[in-house]
């Protein structure tokens, strides 16, 4: 196929107020499954548009100052939330979407989790051999290298060293950076670069090989003729008032891809009422739901500098018939941590103004390999999503054994003090106070939860009663529409999900290529 | 609890017609002492509202004895930057934080949740601080969202300022390391 002239990315800004561009393939995202989605496409010499809601930043925006970086950067300017605001979710909206702010933690998708979707979920033809080539490929082009001690900072040696006193098992987590300079800023926008993310990788790939990106343009709408996605609906956005000011419509001869995460995916469909007749589409919404705690150190930790996240453990993630967690560190910024700590005032000041000294480790818990079942999102008749998520007996049981094991971490990791971040805290000082933990209320709204990955809503799988896509991506009904982020996950992972991510939108895409010429349509 | 109530609790904060108690108070905002003027053009919400989120944001961030060296929430303008925020966001979302400053200044919930029945701006300091903590810990989740939804809010804008750093020991952003485009 002839070679096309390099694409490029076009803001909002320089659209007009009515315009349409007609192509073989419109991607709606530009994060880690859309960019790798349109990279495989337009190599393989089809026309591409991808269409993204959020603006176009590079390094030079972007200033490490939280106050500019989550408005600018994060799903609802940082204000995402489940409906009770009892779990606050961190969710890129940019060109590169969550790699924009993703902490550079890469895992493949662990075997037990393959294995589950295998026996459970009807996803028996994409185990670990399926994605190895997606997955290497991913790798080599996010620069993911071995875990490296030097990128061990103090808030991440503390992890480090209270698990490896414990026997816990902690490993280094591998990176994908490239000339990474540990300022500690990851997620809010790598100014140098070194953080490889989709817009510095497969996106610019696809940019390379003719696809156009146009930013600032949130996609409303799905329009479908007879089984086939036909077009994509946006309104191009004012970037700073965040509404509309026009209308862009993107034609798809060939199709459609999603890739817009696992609540904006879903929220698009339910709001294009468009292959959603499974009655599947918004429910089982993973979120890894995360737990936190403190712990105060005589020594400094400075957990706002260094590499955000380098170790891991795993040890608690399969705990038999009880849900499972992972523990790593979150980053430690002044705005990030006064929203994590609890009460108000002078009593909120005296937790804060030891900020230097604190440590956060964070209990991910491994949501949907029990019996509970997510959350669910729905769209308003104003086109507001809302994600519902119950918090689940099993998970409460799961949090309040993770916050445990923390404080029992951070305590062999010679802490002075652990507190967990109940609105009335319990502070930890030895092994007999752990026993309280387990007395205090785990409420929603009454211990400080978040969110860093989304995951389900679009299940993949072989039946089409069970499942809203197969397991290459196709939707069950619409022929042409395919979908390619952390919404096809059957379930949570159970580790960080951007390479698993890349990998299934890799695959996905391969095949969408690899058959292009016998799909209904695509030789108009 | 009657039907009703009860479903107006169960659909949570930021649902459709949520804080429709809120609306049923329509002389919460006639008493409401209005302050300091804003010190930018209010993009979202009504003078009466910059007041009563003012008023809490006072009360949210350090306060008396955290000594001169802390700046207020009004010298960072908390109030301000929330409104500027909150005007970006989905019309939904404004229009339930809204209802939410309603139901915060009635005198009639103050009396109901912690003995304190004038609006929240005419509160005593320890009055604030009093209905603060009814919401805070409130075995309604309805107002525990809410107490959240304003709280989250306040703390976002007071210590993302860089005025603010010094008092956290924090030294702010390193420099960037010069490395070609």
């Amino acid at each position: 196929m002839s070679a096309r002239a390099a694409g490029r990315i076009t803001p909002g800004a320089e659209l007009p107020a009515m315009s349409a561009r007609e192509v073989d393939y419109a991607i709606v995202g530009s994060g880690a499954g859309g960019s790798v989605a349109a990279a495989v496409l337009a190599a393989a010499g089809a026309k591409v548009a991808v269409v993204e809601e959020g603006g176009h930043y590079t390094r030079a925006d972007f200033n490490m100052q939280e106050a500019w970086a989550y408005p600018a950067l994060y799903q609802e300017h940082g204000n995402r939330a489940t409906e009770d605001l009892a779990i606050m979710i961190l969710q890129g909206r940019n060109v590169g979407g969550g790699t924009t702010v993703n902490w550079t933690s890469s895992f493949r998708t662990p075997p037990a989790t393959l294995r589950l979707w295998a026996e459970q979920h009807g996803v028996a033809d994409v185990d670990a051999a399926t994605l190895e080539p997606h997955f290497a490929a991913a790798e080599a082009r996010l620069d993911v290298g071995a875990g490296n001690p030097d990128d061990v900072n103090r808030n991440n040696r503390k992890l480090l060293d209270g698990a490896g006193k414990l026997g816990w098992n902690p490993e280094l987590i591998r990176r994908s950076v490239k000339g990474c300079a540990r300022l500690g800023y990851c997620g809010l926008g790598c100014p140098l670069d070194a953080k490889r993310t989709s817009r510095t990788t497969f996106l610019a790939d696809a940019i390379a090989a003719g696809a156009d990106v146009y930013s600032d343009c949130r996609v409303k709408l799905i329009e479908t003729d007879r089984g086939r996605a036909r077009a994509v609906i946006a309104e191009v956005l004012d970037r700073a008032a965040d509404r509309p000011r026009g209308r862009f419509v993107v034609y798809a001869r060939k199709g459609v891809v999603l890739a817009g995460g696992a609540i904006n995916t879903p929220a698009l469909l339910l709001r294009s009422k468009a292959g959603t007749d499974s009655g599947l589409v918004g429910k089982r919404t993973f979120l890894h739901p995360t737990v936190p705690i403190v712990a105060f150190y005589d020594q400094p930790i400075e957990a706002f500098y260094g590499p955000p996240q380098s170790v891991s453990v795993h040890h608690f993630a399969d705990r038999g018939a009880r849900v499972g967690y992972f523990l790593e560190t979150a980053p430690v910024h002044p705005m990030l941590g006064a929203i994590a700590l609890p009460g108000f005032g002078d009593a909120h000041r005296k937790i804060a103004e030891r900020l230097p000294y604190l440590q956060a480790t964070i209990a991910l818990l491994v949501d949907g390999h029990h019996d509970d079942t997510g959350g669910d999102i729905s769209v308003n008749e104003s086109g507001r999503i809302r994600l519902r998520y119950p918090l689940h007996a099993s998970l409460r049981e799961a949090a309040v054994d993770a916050l445990g094991n923390m404080a029992r971490l951070q305590l062999a990791a010679g802490a002075r003090e652990v507190m967990t971040l109940h609105e009335t805290p319990l502070v930890i000082r030895s092994e007999a106070d752990i026993a309280r933990i387990a007395d205090a209320p785990f409420v929603p709204n009454g211990h400080t939860m978040f969110s860093a990955h989304q995951m389900g809503g679009c299940p993949m799988g072989s039946d089409p009663h069970g499942s809203v896509v197969n397991t290459r991506g196709r939707h069950h009904q619409i022929e042409n529409l395919w979908i390619a982020d952390g919404s096809v996950f059957p379930t949570s992972l159970g580790v960080n999900p951007q390479i698993s991510v890349y990998a299934h939108a890799r695959l996905f895409a391969t095949e969408i290529a690899r058959t292009a010429g016998t799909t209904a349509g695509a030789t108009q | 609890m009657n039907p009703s109530r009860r479903k107006f609790l169960k659909r949570g904060l930021v649902g459709g017609g949520a804080l429709v108690l809120a609306g049923t108070l329509p002389f919460a905002f006639r008493t409401t002492a209005l302050g300091r003027r804003p010190r930018r053009e209010l993009r979202l919400l009504s003078l009466e509202q910059h007041a009563v989120l003012a008023a809490a944001c006072a009360r949210l961030v350090p306060g008396d004895g955290a000594g001169p060296t802390w700046p207020t929430a009004d010298a960072v303008d908390c109030a301000g930057k929330i409104d500027a925020l909150l005007a970006t966001t989905h019309p939904d979302v404004g229009g339930d934080f809204k209802r939410l400053l309603r139901l915060f200044e009635s005198g009639f919930l103050g009396t109901f949740i912690a003995a304190s029945p004038r609006p929240f701006t005419r509160a005593t300091p320890a009055e604030q601080d009093a209905r603060l903590e009814a919401w805070r810990r409130s075995r309604v989740a309805l107002l525990r969202s809410g107490y959240q939804a304003i709280k989250r809010l306040a703390h976002a804008a007071y210590y993302s300022s860089p005025e603010v750093y010094a008092r956290v020991g924090y030294p702010g952003p390193p420099e960037v390391p010069q490395v070609p485009a």
